[in-house]
């Protein structure tokens, strides 16, 4: 028989003030990162603010500071992405945002092109894809992303409530928040901007963190018909841990060699999705282990009720 | 026995079902470029039969238009309201099958929004135009040609005035000559003034022009003065059988702009009859190698509404020649009897959102079932645009393009290309960690991975689903929870494998145990991506269609295909896992 994790018993329940500071601290970032999306201040992806998106590929190769030296005067806060690796060579992505309107967006895109073949005169560029977007469809989606992750949510704590019980759907729906907040967190602070592709990571992550914590959650309870009798419920719970760590960790690091590869391979486009949902493995195990659990223990100790 | 025998059957059907809802995907992705191409040419029905049944590539991946529109609500009376939309959907879908997109994708989305996706077709401009039309379709009768000749020689006189107090000066100029206004004139003047309108010059119409902008100045520029607008008329297009001549007046591209200006002046609008109007045709021509426009002087009554039509279809008349067949409906008929009846012989504009789709002649009297035969010259194009505009009829209020996305597909082969090999590492990573980790027992996992896969492809392909970008991260992820599902059991029959229990018994409750686990986790998973579908839109939507079936795919493979194959031997001594 291979192992990778041998037959544990750590003391996963002991360090948990240790872990709650931590997670507190994760929490903490990921609710300012959530008020300044709310609020619109964070760096918002065009699916949300509204703007243009341009693809262009040049046929003599351009540097990315003469880009910028062009397009700086005209709109400062334009993002030029050099693609590397991308199909056509001297490709580049050009972003800016329009909060008032469409028309905004289209001038931009026109505006920017006639500068680019003015400055570039002896070298043209071919327009792959153009992308225009009004603010007004970023707040449909913003709704259409709250709505879902809202009913999920409550189908979630309803489910669990109905399996095991109250606490632990609170219990875990905690954990879920704490994931996709601290993931949320994380990214925004490594200046990735909010967009479409975040959110479809992190909604994938509180799935699968949900997966993780569930899976340790069965344990317990099953744990809990033999242990009953014969020990404190923390320790029921730390051994369940401990049980269910070998497949833990193999679940883990099965979902990492894809994404991880996703990351490398899955080219510009899914970079950002594949980095937020690293990292929302790496998180969501940490989390079913020293978050949804442990608030279950506190709990318990505080109003001790049966756990189904 | 008995009990493993209906998983088997089951399994059977599952696998034949999936075989065969794949196959047309299988076809056509094993197609080289070379062959699509010669099934385009020889039998491009054949083409577009296998991508409709195939897994259709979402924008992201194969490129096309993205358009989002909004239905202006608050313009319509609150009866209109309750299905504008719906029925907008419906014009836009009628409008949209005439394009020739394999698989359009048209959705309502929230209370007045309309998202239409066009994979594959690249001609922004034409779909927005076809999308974006809320015309009303009517039918009118021409103004006769006397009729007409006498007001565009008032029109002259007005606008010549008018343009004599405009430049304050004798030797005026018609208008503020651009360099394009001047060449322009010039070319025109060579011979189009009314003399020769009305001469008979229908279809030999070539004009010999002249490149000398002062060639027209000294020998046409009283004419030029005098009669502006008739002097910018190349042509006249429409002569019945009896060579008389109908107001359709062939304008030069360059000249719409000043035409119409003068059209707007109030001292013309002050002239203009009550009873007519000027529409200009919907889309320029080349002729004689020069872009031009056509002006209808049109009737103003509207004689027949595009709503009585019925059913429209494309036919060819004995002569070889191209038609386009309609069916009118009960009351229309009647109407429309009357109106052919009482105008044989004269032209019936085809009037669009005020502009001239076409203006066939009426040969004889039509009730139900009538027949527009379109000239020898007219291309398939324009026999499917006014199919096109026929079919759709009118959009029950405007809408407002609000987001415009038009996708490469060269970024579209990029994406494909990246996002298949990161995938197709990613699984075999993960399958040779299985297998090592599990020995014998994961590469049982492996085929239950590798069945995952092909029923999630199959069922996608049943569904008519469209992939996208998310659609494939969605498979990625499916994936790992369907290993999850078997490290869970593997897992758990290691642990009674430890508690002494002999290898048959361990494997049943290692399957039964880590059950609840699996169903559990899968059935929260289950939940999230209900929501999303649900609730989502757009990429999140792709991303949760291919979620929900995977996790529910992979409770089936993980549980009873993999179960199956333990129990392929009965007895066991020992147990690779």
């Amino acid at each position: 028989m291979f192992r990778i994790i041998p037959e544990t018993n750590i003391n996963f329940i002991g360090v948990r003030k240790i872990a709650f500071v931590i997670s507190l601290a994760l929490i903490a970032v990921g609710m300012f990162a959530l008020v300044t999306v709310w609020t619109g201040s964070a760096n918002l992806g065009i699916d949300f603010s509204g703007g243009m998106m341009a693809y262009i590929a040049f046929e003599q190769p351009v540097s990315i500071e003469e880009m910028r030296a062009v397009l700086t005067t005209d709109f400062p806060e334009a993002q030029i992405t050099e693609l590397k690796g991308f199909e056509k060579p001297n490709a580049f992505i050009i972003k800016t945002k329009s909060p008032k309107s469409e028309g905004e967006g289209q001038s931009h895109l026109d505006t920017i092109e006639g500068m680019l073949s003015e400055r570039f005169a002896g070298n043209p560029f071919e327009v792959i894809s153009e992308h225009i977007i009004g603010p007004a469809v970023g707040e449909t989606l913003r709704k259409d992303a709250q709505k879902a992750v809202l009913f999920s949510l409550l189908g979630i704590i309803l489910y669990i409530w109905i399996r095991f019980d109250f606490r632990s759907g609170i219990a875990a729906t905690i954990a879920t928040f704490h994931d996709v907040l601290a993931v949320l967190g994380i990214m925004l602070l490594l200046g990735y901007e909010f967009d479409l592709l975040l959110v479809t990571a992190l909604l994938t992550l509180a799935g699968y963190s949900l997966t993780d914590t569930v899976v340790v959650f069965d344990r317990i309870r099953e744990n809990l018909k033999k242990w009953r009798a014969k020990g404190e419920f923390a320790t029921a719970v730390n051994r369940s841990i401990n049980e269910v760590l070998s497949r833990t960790f193999n679940t883990s690091i099965t979902v990492l060699f894809v994404v991880v590869s996703l990351f490398f391979l899955g080219g510009e486009v899914l970079r950002t999705f594949a980095l937020a949902l690293t990292l929302g493995v790496i998180v969501g195990t940490y989390s079913s282990i020293f978050v949804a659990s442990p608030i279950v223990v506190e709990w318990e100790a505080r109003r001790p009720q049966r756990f189904k | 026995m008995s009990k493993h025998n209906w998983r088997i059957g089951l399994t059977a059907v599952l696998i034949i079902l999936s075989c065969v809802a794949f196959w047309h995907t299988f076809n056509l992705w094993t197609m080289s470029a070379d062959e699509k191409a010669e099934m385009q040419e020889n039998n491009p029905g054949e083409l577009l039969r296998l991508q409709q049944k195939a897994i259709r590539l979402g924008l992201d991946l194969q490129g096309g238009i993205h358009v989002v529109l909004r239905v202006k609500m608050e313009e319509l009376d609150p009866a209109a309201k309750e299905d504008a939309v719906e029925r907008a959907i419906q014009i836009i879908r009628n409008r949209v099958d005439g394009l020739g997109v394999a698989e359009p994708v048209i959705l309502k989305q929230g209370s007045d929004r309309i998202i239409v996706d066009l994979p594959g077709y690249t001609d922004a401009d034409r779909a927005e135009e076809l999308i974006g039309q809320t015309a009303l379709l009517e039918f009118k009768l021409l103004e006769t040609i006397d009729n007409a000749n006498l007001l565009m020689t008032k029109l002259d006189s007005v606008i010549h005035a008018y343009e004599l107090v405009r430049t304050g000066a004798d030797t005026l100029q018609p208008t503020e000559p651009t360099e394009t206004e001047t060449e322009t004139a010039a070319a025109d003047s060579a011979e189009t003034t009314e003399d020769d309108i009305l001469a008979e010059l229908m279809g030999d119409s070539v004009s010999a022009t002249t490149d000398d902008p002062f060639a027209f100045d000294e020998e046409f520029g009283l004419d030029k003065n005098e009669k502006p607008l008739t002097s910018r008329v190349i042509d006249v297009l429409r002569r019945d059988r009896t060579g008389t001549s109908w107001p359709v007046y062939v304008i030069a591209k360059q000249d719409r702009e000043l035409v119409n200006r003068w059209l707007e002046l109030p001292e013309v609008k002050k002239i203009m009859p009550i009873d007519v109007v000027f529409n200009w045709s919907t889309r320029s021509e080349i002729r004689n190698s020069r872009e031009v426009y056509e002006l209808y002087l049109v009737k103003r009554k509207v004689q027949f509404l595009g709503k009585f039509l019925e059913s429209i279809s494309l036919g060819q008349d004995s002569y070889g020649g191209f038609t386009v067949d309609f069916q009118l409906s009960g009351d229309g008929a009647a109407r429309f009897a009357q109106l052919t009846g009482a105008n044989i012989d004269k032209p019936l504009a085809i009037v669009i959102d005020n502009k001239v789709e076409s203006a066939p002649f009426i040969n004889s009297k039509i009730r139900r079932n009538g027949q527009i035969t379109m000239g020898g010259s007219a291309t398939m194009k324009d026999v499917r645009n006014l199919e096109i505009v026929l079919k759709a009829g009118a959009l029950p209020a405007p809408v407002e393009i609000i987001e415009k996305n038009v996708v490469g597909a060269t970024l579209g082969a990029d994406s494909i290309k990246k996002g298949f090999y990161a995938c197709l590492l990613g699984l075999l990573i993960v399958m040779v960690y299985i297998g090592v980790y599990y020995r014998l027992s994961g590469l049982i996992a492996d085929i239950g991975l590798v069945f995952n896969i092909f029923f999630l492809l199959s069922i996608l392909a049943a569904l008519g689903a469209t992939l996208t970008m998310p659609g494939i991260a969605g498979i990625i992820l499916t994936i790992g929870i369907s290993v999850d599902a078997n490290i869970l059991i593997f897992e758990r029959i290691r642990e009674e494998l430890r508690t002494g229990k002999t290898v048959r018994a361990s494997i049943d409750a290692g399957y039964d145990r880590a059950f609840v686990a699996i169903f559990d986790s899968h059935v929260t998973t289950l939940i999230t991506a209900g929501a999303l579908f649900l609730l989502g839109s757009g990429p999140i939507k792709g991303f949760a269609v291919t979620l929900f079936w995977g996790v529910l795919i992979s409770l089936y493979t993980a549980y009873i295909i993999t179960r199956q194959v333990f129990n392929i031997r009965k007895a066991y001594k020992s147990l690779s896992i």
